[in-house]
């Protein structure tokens, strides 16, 4: 933060002389990232079109970028089941407060580790950085997590993942890197810690607040282990991915039992498959989290930060 | 009927005699319980009954979530009995689940553990079902009665869960070939003039000689299986090639009962081999060891595909697609598969399944439940002709009609009625197994049978002309025809002999499946020259595993279970 | 308030001497916002990431889940041996070890130049668009991702169409990629960049966005070249977040995930690609052997604290900014 000179235009305003160097660079750049553009969006629109497609037609593979023989039979499989409309309820439910509480906590403890004053700085820090490598095993944590009657339980979702370490850090080292003359100027306007932390740190850090709220909130919206545990008896607690992986298990209908039971007509038609239902379910459970992908990129913006201390 | 039958079997069933198998020893000490519990059975639909909901838990994955009143055959049993179940199946790890179940003690009232069952009983979560059954259960007594010796010796002389599918009546074929078979394009049988094959020289044979008159196809000989857990494909054809059923991981001799494994035997060399034959003349899909089962299934209905081993259950989709492609247009048919009884030696092949009794896997009553009684009565309830035709025959003149003679048909509508969506909303699905239940090639008292899909005239109904043309080529009606009829062998299937987990035996089975997904690419993708080279690594290797050990542990299992079943 | 010293500078922080214990508990009392902000959730931590690790017993133990603590019958470091005297374990270890050493670095070089280079893009628009096209893998689950890649590498795939578009190969002479036993370790490398690159970078992106803009301009002014700026600004503004994440990432390199490995793996390549994690769940979970998955835990644990403790220490001895 050594150069102190003043910022008269917009912080991204290109210079027009650029050199020649520069405009070779900008070029190989684009010519780049376009390239792995198109790598990293194949993956997507493979599974978009699988998804569309009909499941007797992509059983024989060669899908790629586009439906071979359009079919809405797959999403019309996934959204007649009545339980994904709960499940997503409370799957929206666990990310939002699981977001909001996990970026607020571990905002706050990131900054008491953050002060180099604070007597129980190292205490804390390191107490937490040990449990990113420790894990007391499957069982002895359903047992606690029975012992706190947390089974059936929504809270199940929100509680035992209130601070991730990883977070933490991200958090704390983005916080030291803030101007100390911010936090100082605070102190002598008399503000107390809590104060200084939502009025002044809070505000400071939503770059990086974004990402944690950004990787809490994908974590949660994924997460289907927790209820496969604690909460699988419970239909109303289920979630959009629990919810999900049973369509998709259901989707796998050739036992033997079954077609010697179940339907006389030998080679009835397929009407779904698992290669289908996983594509489907995919894109059914990614849509969210891409739409709210957007809305957070505007925190990343170059400059925000300082711009922000200086205002 | 149900009745008489119930008392007379309950001669050879017995009462708590420990662990103690002898018939002879145990015929003493009941009788008079059978009659009493005989005309209980009578009573469900007179009294009112107070419902009751159960907890059900499945550890196979599969179905859908549901209550059973949600079902009509479900509806119709509590009815009956008064009984609902909510099931839950499995989605994640079964081991995992059990895990945590039986640490916290806590359970589901019924529970099926599949292969974790083990667990459950060392776990002592299952209740002894013996006195219930004495007093709740006549249909259970007649209808699981000749088992009840093999399922006490099984498991220390109590009974804890009602395994599925014991036979009642005459054995009823699967007309289809659900299980394993050497696989070939009809177009190739057509072309070749419909030959009889039976050894699996000639269907090799058969296979080179089409690929070399198809040059410009661009066609692949033989492909095989092996994503996964679904290796067997690959691994298990010299047991079937030697002519035995599928045991899972041994061969057992029919008169002496000792088991031998056929990993690392000449039987697999030979197998090897003929695959290694194939490759070295580029006819054997060298990406069947990388590619994954979707991958398979698509190669099976690329038409490019001339031949193939696997069982019948596992490429289910691929038949489909390809049969329906077949029912629209004739000229398809050349590309549906039709299932080839080869042999090493071409005399006999036990390729259909005999009458099996899966000892170790079934559905048990847990020390949570607090109706046990109610729920032994709803198994019971399930178990009488009437109920077992309604689960799988559903209701006369909605889903199967009886023609004058007394035969079950279903009517071309029924047939087209009875999808995924209706199959779920009757009960079907729920229904067809995982409960206690006759078993799938039962037949009824009146002879017709149990499942739908056995029945003949069914069967017939589902034949295209294609299929006709070259089922009568061969002289058979149905495609299990074309098989040596199953011998009888009372441990089958060998592999639910129970095992416990992390057991030596257990160790051996993922230790050997580990070397020989390892060896197979290596053997089969060996230039012809170096088989043998890498065969003498193979032994080595194979050679540290206790596969004495293995095969003694079998065969005295084996000989245990065919001492209580005289 | 808290209206006290902590205004004071750090170095009157310092840690409490023994001595000094009133000192201490003195500016405990002074500091007792910041305690109060910190220790409900250090108490939280206790309970649910510090009380199950009584499981650690379970290692040592012939554990039976359904009898209670004290009826376990206690077997000592029988697990543990068990454990390495497994050929398969120690391949595997080392599976483990290379996977993960790849996937650190070339995740840290991708995630990070991906960063940069989009920091020098001027187009707002090309910018969101690129960045949220490349973080669409990241939710393609693993199993539909290994379809992908499985088809894409197959002897039909397009890898190998592309190769015979160059000339790099002829017809007939198609590459069995996942058969290449010694070449997994790059197919798991390159396709887990491609599947996480875009969302790994998100949290230098953020990084950046606390550089001062002013940084740049004057560099601009000075004539430093694009290249010149990401070097000498850039890099050197995200420099802490890369170590720090750099440090947590060394801890975990006996944790190369399962997934891609599991799914990816087959008979040929097994060799290379099956790690721990897939022997632990084979011959422990799979095996309803809980002890022999809590003795590789723990083992894993250990390893994770001495690497952990070393790079944080090498990174002091460095004069770098450093985790704790």
């Amino acid at each position: 933060m050594a150069n102190a000179t003043a910022s008269t235009r917009p912080a991204r305003s290109p210079r027009r002389n650029s050199s020649l160097g520069d405009r070779v660079f900008d070029i190989l750049n684009y010519v780049f990232l376009t390239l792995l553009m198109v790598v990293t969006l194949y993956p997507f629109l493979n599974t978009l079109a699988v998804s569309l497609n009909a499941a007797s037609d992509s059983i024989k593979g060669g899908i790629h970028l586009w439906p071979r023989q359009f079919s809405s039979e797959n999403y019309k499989f996934v959204f007649n089941e009545a339980t994904i409309y709960n499940a997503t309820l409370i799957s929206v439910l666990r990310t939002v407060i699981g977001t909001l509480v996990t970026v607020f906590a571990s905002a706050m403890v990131a900054y008491t580790i953050s002060r180099q004053e604070y007597v129980l700085r190292k205490l804390v820090t390191i107490a937490f950085i040990i449990t990113m490598y420790i894990n007391g095993g499957l069982i002895p944590n359903y047992l606690l997590i029975r012992d706190l009657g947390l089974i059936n339980s929504f809270w199940v979702y929100i509680l035992p993942g209130i601070i991730g370490v990883f977070n933490l850090i991200i958090i704390r080292s983005f916080i030291e890197q803030l101007p100390e003359s911010v936090i100082e100027s605070a102190r002598i306007d008399g503000a107390g810690d809590f104060r200084t932390f939502i009025n002044i740190v809070f505000p400071l850090c939503l770059p990086v607040l974004a990402t944690v709220a950004l990787f809490t909130a994908v974590y949660q919206w994924n997460s289907w282990f927790d209820v496969f545990l604690y909460n699988s008896s419970n239909v109303k607690l289920s979630t959009l991915q629990y919810e999900l992986q049973k369509i998709l298990q259901n989707s796998n209908t050739t036992s033997s039992a079954e077609t010697a039971f179940a339907n006389s007509s030998a080679g009835a038609a397929v009407k779904v498959s698992p290669l289908s239902i996983r594509a489907t379910m995919t894109i059914v459970a990614a849509v969210p989290m891409i739409v709210v992908y957007p809305f957070l990129q505007k925190y990343f913006v170059k400059g925000m930060t300082v711009g922000g201390v200086k205002g | 009927m149900a009745a008489a039958l119930a008392v007379s079997m309950a001669a050879c069933s017995s009462g708590n005699n420990g662990g103690n198998a002898s018939p002879a020893a145990s015929g003493g000490s009941s009788s008079a319980p059978a009659s009493a519990s005989a005309s209980s059975s009578a009573a469900p639909s007179e009294k009112p009954l107070d419902k009751i909901t159960v907890t059900f838990f499945n550890g196979v994955a599969g179905e859908k979530d549901l209550n059973t009143n949600e079902t009509t055959i479900g509806k119709m049993l509590e009815d009956q009995t008064g009984v609902n179940f909510k099931i839950e199946h499995l989605v994640g790890d079964l081991n995992t689940k059990i895990g945590t179940m039986i640490a916290s003690d806590q359970y589901p009232d019924v529970m099926i553990p599949d292969a974790a069952i083990e667990e459950v009983l060392k776990a002592g979560a299952f209740i002894p079902l013996d006195d219930l059954i004495e007093q709740y259960g006549p249909n259970i007594k007649r209808v699981y009665g000749p088992y009840f010796e093999r399922m006490r010796a099984d498991y220390g002389g109590k009974i804890y869960f009602l395994p599925f599918g014991p036979q009642v009546g005459e054995y009823a074929a699967d007309p289809n070939i659900n299980q394993g078979a050497f696989w070939v394009q009809r177009r190739v049988l057509k072309e070749a003039g419909y030959p009889k094959i039976k050894t699996l020289d000639e269907y090799v044979k058969l296979v080179e000689d089409f690929v070399a008159k198809h040059k410009d196809e661009n066609l692949t000989g033989m492909l095989t299986l092996t994503h996964d857990w679904r290796f067997f494909a690959t691994s298990n054809p010299p047991m079937h090639l030697a002519g035995f059923p599928n045991d899972g991981n041994v061969m057992v001799d029919i008169a002496t009962n000792e088991a031998k494994t056929y990993a690392g035997s000449e039987n697999e060399k030979r197998w090897l081999k003929t695959l290694n034959d194939l490759n070295g003349k580029n006819l054997f899909d060298k990406a069947s060891f990388v590619d994954n089962y979707d991958q398979y299934i698509a190669k099976l209905t690329s038409h490019k595909v001339v031949g193939f081993f696997d069982y019948g259950w596992q490429i289910g989709n691929a038949m489909n697609v390809l049969k329906d492609a077949a029912r629209k247009d004739q000229t398809q048919d050349d590309f549906v598969y039709f299932p080839l009884p080869v042999t090493f030696d071409g005399t006999h092949d036990q390729y259909l399944d005999p009458p099996g009794w899966t000892s170790n896997r079934g559905a048990g009553i847990t020390k949570s439940a607090k109706d046990p009684a109610r729920i032994i009565q709803y198994w019971d309830a399930l178990l009488t002709d009437e109920n077992q035709v309604l689960k799988s025959w559903g209701v006369k003149g909605e889903t199967y009609e009886i023609d004058d003679k007394g035969r079950f048909y279903r009517t071309a509508e029924q047939i087209a009625k009875l999808d995924d969506a209706f199959n779920e909303k009757f009960g079907f699905k729920t229904y067809d197994w995982d409960w206690p239940q006759y078993g799938t090639s039962s037949t009824l008292a009146d002879g017709n049978a149990l499942a739908p899909g056995f029945q003949p005239e069914v069967f017939q109904m589902s034949l295209t002309e294609g299929d006709k043309t070259i089922l009568g080529k061969y002289g058979v009606q149905t495609y299990a025809q074309m098989f040596d009829k199953p011998e009888d062998r009372p441990w089958f299937p060998a592999w639910s002999i129970p095992k416990e987990q992390g057991s030596p035996q257990q160790i051996w089975e993922t230790k050997k499946d580990d070397l020989l997904k390892k060896y197979y690419a290596k053997l089969v993708l060996a230039k012809p020259a170096d088989f043998d080279g890498v065969w003498a690594d193979y032994m080595k290797e194979f050679g540290k595993l206790d596969t004495a050990g293995y095969e003694k542990w079998y065969t005295e299992q084996i000989k245990k279970v065919v001492e209580v079943a005289k | 308030m808290d209206n006290n010293d902590t205004l004071s500078a750090p170095q009157l922080a310092a840690k409490p001497r023994p001595a000094g214990l009133k000192l201490f508990m003195k500016k405990l009392v002074s500091q007792r916002m910041l305690v109060l902000m910190s220790v409900p959730f250090v108490i939280w931590l206790f309970i649910f990431k510090y009380v199950p690790v009584w499981g650690w017993t379970i290692a040592f133990q012939d554990y039976q889940p359904s009898l209670a603590f004290k009826e376990q019958q206690w077997v000592g470091f029988d697990h543990f041996r068990s454990l390495f005297s497994e050929d398969r374990f120690l391949i595997s270890l080392r599976n483990t070890l290379a996977m993960s050493g790849i996937n650190l670095v070339l995740g840290f070089v991708t995630a990070v130049s991906f960063a940069l280079l989009l920091n020098e893009v001027r187009k707002v628009a090309f910018k969101r668009v690129v960045q949220t096209v490349s973080y669409l893998p990241h939710f393609i689950s693993w199993v539909v991702a290994a379809g992908i890649i499985q088809t894409m590498l197959a002897p039909d795939g397009v890898v190998n169409e592309l190769l015979k578009g160059f000339g790099m190969i002829e017809k007939g002479q198609e590459y069995l990629f996942l058969g290449k036993a010694e070449w997994f370790w790059g197919i798991f490398g390159a396709s887990s960049v491609w599947k996480d690159v875009g969302w790994n970078t998100i949290v230098y992106l953020a990084a950046i966005s606390s550089i001062d803009p002013a940084q740049y301009e004057a560099a601009e002014m000075d004539g430093a070249g694009r290249l010149r700026r990401m070097w000498y600004i850039t890099l050197p503004g995200i420099k802490p977040v890369i170590i720090v994440l750099l440090i947590m990432n060394i801890g975990y390199l006996l944790e190369s995930g399962f997934e891609p490995q599991y799914l990816l793996g087959n008979g040929m390549n097994a060799a290379y690609s099956e790690n721990i994690d897939i022997f632990v769940l084979k011959y422990g979970l799979q095996q309803f052997n809980f002890p022999l998955a809590t003795a590789a835990g723990m083992f894993k644990t250990v390893v994770s604290f001495i690497l952990l403790f070393s790079a944080n220490h090498i990174a002091k001895r460095l004069g770098q900014d450093r985790l704790f």
